[in-house]
């Protein structure tokens, strides 16, 4: 018969691999279990906390499928969902429309300039504690606060803003606006000075001046940063919850109640750990659909040349 | 990526009017994101202060501590400075060596498993991770973690978005280097620590900062994982300051102090904070 048998030749070949292997693993261990500990284990218990009802403590229920049934009908998420789709609307456009605008505004080869994008960088790099602790103040009902003074100024009255039912929500939106719009200006700027110079000058060639040339140039070229820009910027702010937590708790009256601060509360304040659970599979689901729907539709990163 | 001035469609000859106005514009902007913290600098100094009111004096008479003295004997606000550092500190460290290791094996590394692990990797960058905070506590608390340096830090210690940063880096050296590091004997941590590793610190130091910056800014998880007043970090801390109610003048020296860290982080290392930005898009 032949020399070696296939399985001795495939043990050989085995222990060859693994030979090959085992020092490569020490470089991964710690990464390895870091990942198994803080997400792999938290993943599994998120499902298996879905289908239970407990407080961590004393109860633990199998409630099968239950959690999901309430959602149907639950008001307070339903409230919380038309929240976050609110602060959402409001907060996209603002957003892509300011840290545009800027970062066409500091796009020149002006003196001074890397200062000015820097100083609109600050928010950005300061903790939402901090923005929390000065906008609370600036934020102040009383007619001498900062903003009231502020908008006096050009004749508006006195708002009551984070403790108002209905200008809770848009000053949230003002806060994250002002604390990011500093992050997106740099992204708009590396789109911008992505922008072959030539195609300018060709356009001007063709007699395209002022408005048309950014209608035709600048624009379409911008398209895969703007789809980046939103596809980020959606993800980020149907996850909004520091700024809340601090300066609302959700409400007044659960205005500013999003699905985050909702998964939080129920589980925190009410013990519910398996409704939280079965909410944040519900609000994984939505982000994952929301990044799916927006990537296609914006055909992210098409190629446009 | 640099910043740097170059294809904006403004080639037209100077005009002094435009540029006037292109100015007072950008300083609009500047005194919006500004004002703010020169104001919670101000009012931090002033004696006496319960409310932030306009006009504000901006040089406070007299210029005084007072406010900081109350913070730290009122708050825990030291232990929660110590904290702060010291978990910034730990995990900044022990994300970027993981990082690079794990970065040089995936770059580098013939092994079984590589493409599962990677892939599994990449499927947690993509994930929320607000989505995953309440299951984070409920396997830390059966841990027994709760309240815990190691609840603060672990998730940190490995930073999945670095590995991808860092085994970019690693790909685009030369394998001739390695080649010549065996040749002459080296084994492979030989290999990373001496030959590669060298190379790639600019890549190690922007993910520093930005994990610096995102590990002192966190504010979510370390609430969460802590309910104990002297294991928070000074964010937390400071989100409890903010709900307690207490004077202007002790809501902005807390202000104060979390917000100079992060501005010195910044000054210093802008440069890598910028180039992280366009490299990742997302912060760290």
């Amino acid at each position: 018969m032949a020399a070696a048998s296939p399985s001795q030749r495939a043990t050989s070949q085995f222990l060859r691999r693994l030979r090959r292997s085992l020092p490569w693993y020490p470089f991964i261990i710690v990464n390895t279990v870091i990942f198994l500990v803080f997400n792999l284990v938290p993943w599994i218990s998120m499902f298996r906390y879905s289908v239970l009802k407990t407080d961590l403590l004393s109860t633990r229920e199998f409630v099968g499928l239950d959690h999901f049934v309430t959602m149907l009908t639950d008001a307070k998420l339903h409230k919380a969902m038309l929240n976050t789709v609110w602060f959402t609307v409001m907060y996209i456009p603002l957003l892509v429309a300011v840290s545009l605008g800027v970062a066409v505004l500091v796009n020149r080869p002006l003196r001074g300039m890397k200062a000015f994008r820097a100083l609109y960088f600050l928010p950005n790099i300061t903790s939402v504690a901090v923005l929390s602790l000065i906008f609370r103040r600036f934020l102040s009902p009383r007619p001498d606060g900062p903003i009231n003074f502020l908008i006096g100024l050009v004749g508006i009255p006195p708002q009551k803003w984070l403790i108002d039912v209905n200008q809770a929500m848009p000053s949230i939106v003002g806060i994250s606006l002002w604390e990011a719009f500093g992050y997106f200006m740099v992204i708009w700027l590396a789109g911008l000075q992505a922008i072959p110079s030539e195609l300018y000058d060709a356009a001007k060639v063709d007699g395209a001046n002022g408005w048309r040339l950014h209608r035709y140039v600048t624009i379409p070229l911008l398209r895969p940063t703007a789809a980046f820009i939103i596809v980020i910027a959606t993800i980020g702010a149907l996850q909004v919850f520091g700024s809340i937590f601090i300066l609302t708790g959700g409400g007044p009256v659960n205005a500013t109640t999003t699905v985050v601060y909702q998964i939080y509360s129920e589980a925190f304040n009410f013990g519910r750990f398996g409704y939280a659970s079965a909410l944040s599979i519900l609000f994984f689901v939505i982000i994952l659909i929301v990044a799916l729907i927006q990537s296609r539709y914006l055909r992210f990163g098409e190629d446009i040349y | 990526m640099s910043v740097s001035e170059t294809s904006s469609p403004s080639v037209e000859k100077r005009n002094p009017i435009r540029e006037t106005l292109i100015y007072i514009a950008m300083s609009v902007v500047a005194l919006t994101t500004v004002g703010p913290f020169l104001i919670m600098i101000s009012v931090s100094l002033t004696e006496n202060i319960r409310f932030i009111t306009f006009p504000v004096e901006l040089i406070p008479t007299p210029i005084t501590l007072e406010n900081f003295q109350l913070l730290f004997a009122r708050t825990d606000a030291l232990r929660w400075l110590f904290n702060s550092v010291y978990v910034a500190f730990v995990s900044t460290l022990g994300g970027v060596i993981t990082s690079s290791m794990a970065g040089f094996a995936f770059a580098r590394g013939d092994f079984w498993g590589k493409t599962v692990i990677f892939t599994l990797f990449l499927g947690i960058l993509i994930m929320p991770d607000t989505a995953l905070i309440v299951p984070q506590f409920v396997v830390l608390s059966q841990l027994g973690l709760v309240n815990s340096y190691t609840a603060l830090i672990g998730p940190w210690f490995a930073s999945i978005f670095g590995t991808f940063l860092l085994r970019q880096a690693y790909l685009s050296i030369p394998r001739d280097y390695d080649d010549a590091a065996t040749i002459d004997g080296a084994n492979l941590w030989q290999t990373w620590w001496r030959v590669l590793m060298p190379q790639v610190v600019p890549a190690m130091a922007t993910l520093a900062v930005l994990r610096f910056m995102g590990n002192w800014n966190s504010f979510f998880y370390p609430m969460i994982v802590t309910s104990k007043s002297d294991m928070r970090t000074l964010t937390v801390g400071l989100g409890t300051v903010a709900r307690s109610g207490g004077d202007a003048g002790l809501d902005m020296s807390g202000a104060v102090l979390g917000f100079l860290p992060t501005l010195l982080v910044f000054i210093l290392m802008q440069r890598y904070i910028i180039r992280g930005i366009s490299l990742s898009g997302v912060k760290g």
